[in-house]
């Protein structure tokens, strides 16, 4: 046994080396940091430093939960996160089969091109152009005015604020997230497609043979990887679009933990409302990676 | 070949057609923001620009051009950048090999951890207090060191390397090949596309980077080209009585922000068509190959 | 020829890693004193401060800068003014928050969010009682003996000290402005009441006041989150200040006026002119420069903002248009059973705060500095500020410059924004008109005189931001701004708004109300 281990370490010492400098990273810039988490059971105040701030519990957590709004912040962001999860996630996927199909060379770099340039645009741009959009005399308007619609400043609606969200997440990041993708799909050795096309398999069983179930592994990892940010939209999608007239349907945990946390300079209750999500994040990961490591040989660990 | 039939010749034409309409509609916007900064400020203020420059003019650009500190800024940005994707790949490459193979004993608790790194995010007093012990106060380097791994990135390249042929790599270590020569002269090379993927993401994080600067940089020397945009891009305001007059001027915030946003994003849409040709199909098969 | 690129790369990976490990020791020493720290060493006797303020994007004020000689001449000391962005203030309150953490304050600097209350708490800003009278006797002069006492009131401790110096505006710096040109030229008057400013909107929009043959006016209208619209609300002696509502005596009690019954009352009268088209259908999406721009393109019949910075608005619009327009300031129009009034605040906010300072070189040279800031012949000056970067000599007068951000540095000691009276603001705008833009000047140093017949101070002038303590979302009008749009749109009925008053209370409005009562009887006494 011990000569086994011995044996293994006389092999397989460059694997761990190789691992050192990331650990250290992981270590300096994640791990430590993280550490002062515990903050989010304090009342941290810069002056008394992170030892000497008072131990509070989950006072914090308490205060998230009891706040008079919390139901319709947390319904918001359970929404808008599933949303992000099942219709703005899948779009790259078949994004990429489309593009998968272009012959022309030209014609396909540059419809890529085009498409990953509004990932580019940070939110607080999209969210003027979208402002712009919607506006009177914006494109919006100008087209509801062909067929002889009555104006309508979408960004003050709150019906609107859920579709617009979904598509400008789509406009911004779906082609963006194409390149894993195509990057999958050329690892493809062509001869998989010479034979499919001798034995006579037509282009949607080549595309779901083929294509699709190569692709299927980065698929499944990187939904693991959004199923982890689940509750964490990310403050500056949303918050770039909202107006006071649609908080109702727009006001989520990112951007009430800024207005009360961030903006105050309360870290301990932001500390807290990160916890709160990043723990249901990891719970969602750790449930699902079990299940797809059930299911296919793939997973996260 | 055998012919395509009528279905399939329906189906390119339809997948054709929508990626160039979705290619539009992703245009689009933008040309409005080419547009605003190509017009002159009252044309903006009338809000008679859409998709194309009302009363052009080119005084938004000239005087972005002319700004030195901002030239200062895009070339500290352009390098930080290409020395940060570099660094960025190595590390990424070297922490993902172990981590995709079994042999790897650490490999699952390694990977737990990546993931927490991944989904929690540290409260920015610690994270100040951590990096700042380190003596990144100030100091260039932490507009590199901070970005050089992403644990998401990582995931990303472990799974390409987990789908790596083991026969390949089984009859190089009969041959006597170790594991760094493994990865360096058979994995590496036969990543291209995932190595192409990543320095796109990386580079595009370290570009658009203000946060760590903005916290951590008080010299101005040091400011990357996103500080100086963030400039024009709040909208904040103060109130300066007296008699100072802008009516002279051809641009105003509106204008010059536009431009800034063109600015900025020209460099990284031209680096994609270097990077595309990795993405074309078979480019890894060919390589093993040849 | 592999194995050697193969090193290469692994050598730079081990320099990778080396450097994560060994930058630490390396720039401890250079990060020790940044540049702004250290002491002049060069004997001239002038010590440096750091400050921190207000900065919307200009360049920071660094070691031997021009603005950085400008102020050591003229003031006697050196000023390091870093940039720190502002971003509506939260992104400063962060950075401060950083260096705080870090055992860094500066020397002195500009609180936000209440920040002042925690910092004299523990101690880590100066008691200011009675160094100001000794060190500082222009600050302790230039700021009047009342409002000396709100600051007090405002100890945090309770002990009556002083822990701030309060931005003082002597002068009601904000009216409704509009436009006399196209009254005249529509034959109306200018209105008295509410109904005659109904008609007179009406006639705005209706009557083509622009002569473009479009029926594109906007009659009144305000930017997002019902901001800069309080003309709407004045009429109704609703206290609001910049959109935000405030403190005031209501049936003689100190209350919020957004959960007033005038502000129910202004609400359902804007509401009213939103469903006519007499107000932007904008409004609530304006952003400042969608505002202006609409102000600036000839549209806008009658706007609310800082009296003072016309000049601009009308310049650009000229420039645009071709057409000098004449604004005029509008009386409140009067509404039968109110007391209408545009809000006036003294005492804006906490201006400086000063670090509790081992260090008695600096404790005294920001305190010189301070005296010297607060020096009258210092002012003309400071507002200029450095020759060829923020003013030019035009035909022997001091024009100021244009806004530049890419060339000029950050005024962090402007007069405009410590201790501004009506006169010296007037006369600033005289000193520094041209011929070119004198038209506008006029115009603006008029209307200034004029707005002060319907400036009121409110009665919750000086209430500190930490009667908040515990409940931002009342800090942040985020209920307000919620209701009060959607009244406003139509998308609420009017009775929404007693729920909006119920919810308020329940969410903290009770206990806020407490404390500003409390604080208020503190100051009456």
């Amino acid at each position: 046994m011990q000569s086994h281990s011995l044996h293994r370490m006389k092999v397989y010492w460059p694997l761990y080396v190789m691992a050192v400098p990331g650990m250290l990273f992981l270590i300096v810039f994640k791990f430590i940091p993280l550490a002062g988490s515990v903050i989010a059971f304090k009342d941290y105040s810069v002056f008394r430093g992170f030892i000497d701030s008072p131990w509070v519990g989950f006072k914090h957590f308490g205060t998230l939960i009891h706040h008079p709004d919390f139901l319709r912040v947390f319904t918001n962001t359970l929404l808008l996160g599933g949303f992000k999860l099942f219709l703005v996630f899948p779009v790259p996927v078949l994004l990429a089969l489309m593009i998968n199909e272009i012959r022309k060379a030209a014609l396909k770099k540059g419809i890529q091109t085009a498409l990953y340039i509004p990932h580019f645009l940070s939110w607080v741009i999209i969210g003027g152009i979208l402002f712009d959009f919607f506006s009177l005399s914006g494109l919006f308007n100008i087209i509801l005015g062909w067929f002889g619609h009555d104006p309508v400043l979408g960004m003050q609606e709150s019906s609107y604020f859920r579709p617009v969200f979904i598509l400008a997440s789509i406009w911004k990041d779906a082609g963006w997230g194409t390149v894993v993708y195509m990057a999958a799909i050329s690892a493809i050795d062509p001869q998989l497609y010479e034979s499919a096309m001798i034995d006579g398999a037509s282009k949607f069983r080549q595309i779901r043979h083929i294509t699709f179930p190569i692709l299927l592994p980065t698929v499944l990892i990187l939904f693991l990887l959004e199923i982890g940010n689940f509750l964490d939209l990310g403050f500056d999608p949303v918050y770039n679009l909202l107006t006071p007239m649609t908080y109702n349907v727009g006001d989520i945990l990112d951007t009430y933990v800024f207005r009360t946390g961030i903006q105050q300079g309360q870290y301990s209750f932001a500390t807290a409302v990160g916890l709160f999500q990043s723990v249901i994040g990891f719970a969602m990961v750790y449930t699902f990676n079990r299940i797809s490591r059930k299911v296919s040989d793939g997973g996260l660990w | 070949m055998i012919a395509e039939s009528r279905n399939e010749k329906i189906f390119s034409a339809t997948i054709t057609i929508l990626l160039i309409l979705f290619s539009v509609i992703a245009l689009v916007p933008l040309l409005s923001v080419v547009a605003t900064s190509f017009s002159s400020k009252s044309a903006v203020d009338m809000n008679t620009v859409t998709l194309w420059p009302r009363q052009f003019t080119l005084d938004s650009w000239k005087y972005m051009i002319d700004r030195p500190d901002l030239w200062r800024s895009f070339f500290l940005t352009l390098v930080t950048t290409l020395v940060g994707t570099v660094l960025a790949l190595l590390m990424t490459a070297l922490f993902a090999y172990p981590l995709s193979k079994k042999e790897f004993r650490w490999g699952s608790v390694v990977m737990v951890a990546v993931v927490i790194a991944m989904i929690f995010k540290a409260p920015i007093v610690p994270y100040f207090l951590t990096v700042r012990g380190i003596g990144l106060y100030d100091n260039p380097l932490v507009l590199v060191l901070p970005h050089i791994l992403n644990p998401f990135n990582l995931i990303i390249m472990r799974t390409f390397f987990k789908q790596f042929s083991k026969e390949l790599e089984e009859a190089a270590m009969l041959e006597g090949c170790g594991y760094f020569r493994m990865l360096f002269q058979f994995v590496l090379p036969l990543s291209k596309a995932v190595l192409a993927t990543l320095a796109l993401f990386y580079g595009v994080v370290l570009w658009n980077q203000f946060q760590h600067p903005l916290f951590f940089l008080q010299n101005p020397d040091w400011f990357p080209l996103q500080i100086k945009i963030r400039q024009f891009i709040t909208d904040d305001s103060v109130i300066m009585s007296g008699a100072a007059s802008t009516a002279a001027l051809n641009y105003n915030e509106r204008t010059l922000r536009a431009t800034t946003v063109i600015f900025a994003i020209i460099p990284i849409i031209a680096v994609y068509p270097f990077l595309q040709k990795y993405f074309v199909k078979g480019a890894m098969i060919g390589s093993v190959k040849g | 020829m592999k194995l050697k690129k193969m090193g290469m790369l692994l050598a730079s990976g081990m320099l990778a890693s080396g450097l994560l490990a060994g930058c630490g020791g390396k720039d401890a020493s250079d990060t020790a004193a940044p540049a702004g720290q250290d002491r002049s060493a060069s004997g001239d006797q002038v010590v440096d401060v750091e400050v921190w303020g207000t900065n919307i994007g200009y360049k920071p004020v660094e070691k031997s800068s021009k603005l950085y000689e400008f102020y050591k001449e003229k003031l006697g000391v050196g000023v390091i003014n870093p940039y720190v962005e502002w971003n509506g203030g939260t992104n400063y309150l962060n950075q401060l928050n950083l260096k705080i953490a870090a055992n860094e304050m500066p020397d002195l600097f500009v609180p936000q969010q209440g920040i002042e209350d925690n910092l004299a708490k523990n101690g880590a800003i100066a008691d200011l009682t009675d160094l100001l009278p000794e060190y500082a006797p222009n600050v302790w002069s230039a700021i009047p003996e009342d409002i000396w006492k709100v600051v007090k009131a405002n100890d945090p401790t309770g002990q009556g000290r002083i822990y701030y110096i309060p931005n003082v505006v002597e002068y009601g710096r904000y009216a409704s402005m509009i436009r006399q040109d196209w009254l005249d030229k529509l034959g109306l008057k200018m209105p008295t009441t509410q109904d005659e400013y109904v008609k007179v909107l009406e006639a705005f929009r209706d009557r083509d006041p622009n002569g473009n043959g479009q029926k594109d006016e906007i009659p009144t209208g305000g930017r997002e989150e019902a901001r800069w619209m309080d003309h709407l609300f004045a009429m109704y002696g609703v206290a609001m200040f910049e959109g935000y509502p405030d403190w005031d005596l209501y049936n003689g009690e100190l209350t919020y006026s957004a959960t007033t019954p005038n502000m129910k009352a202004a609400l359902e009268f804007i509401a009213k002119l939103y469903k006519e088209g007499l107000i932007d259908k904008e409004s609530l999406l304006n952003t400042k420069d969608k505002w202006d721009g609409k102000i600036q393109s000839d549209k806008v019949g009658n706007y609310f903002h800082w009296v003072e910075q016309g000049n601009l608005i009308f310049e650009n619009l000229e420039k645009s248009t071709g057409v000098k327009a004449e604004f005029a300031v509008m009386p409140v129009p009067k509404v039968e059973g109110y007391d209408g009034f545009y809000t006036m605040k003294k005492f804006a906010s906490p201006l400086w705060v000063v670090k509790n300072n081992k260090d008695q070189e600096k404790l005294q040279a920001t305190l010189k500095l301070l005296n010297n800031v607060y020096d009258k012949k210092n002012w003309k000056d400071l507002y200029l500020g450095v020759e060829g970067m923020h003013y030019t000599m035009k035909d022997g007068k001091a024009v100021k410059l244009p806004d530049d951000k890419s060339t000029q540095e950050n005024q962090i000691l402007n007069p405009a924004t410590s201790v501004s009276t009506l006169d010296m603001s007037v006369e600033l705008f005289n000193e520094t008109a041209s011929a070119d833009n004198k038209w506008a000047i006029d115009q603006v140093t008029r209307n200034m005189e004029e707005a002060q017949k319907y400036a009121k101070a409110i009665a919750g002038d000086g209430l500190p931001a930490s009667i908040y303590e515990g409940y931002p979302d009342i800090n942040n009008r985020t209920l307000y701004a919620e209701y009060a749009t959607k009244i406003i749109l139509g998308q609420y009925p009017i009775d929404k708004f007693d729920e909006f008053v119920e919810k308020w209370n329940k969410s903290g409005g009770e206990e806020v109300t407490k404390r500003a009562r409390e604080w208020y009887a503190k100051v009456q006494q």
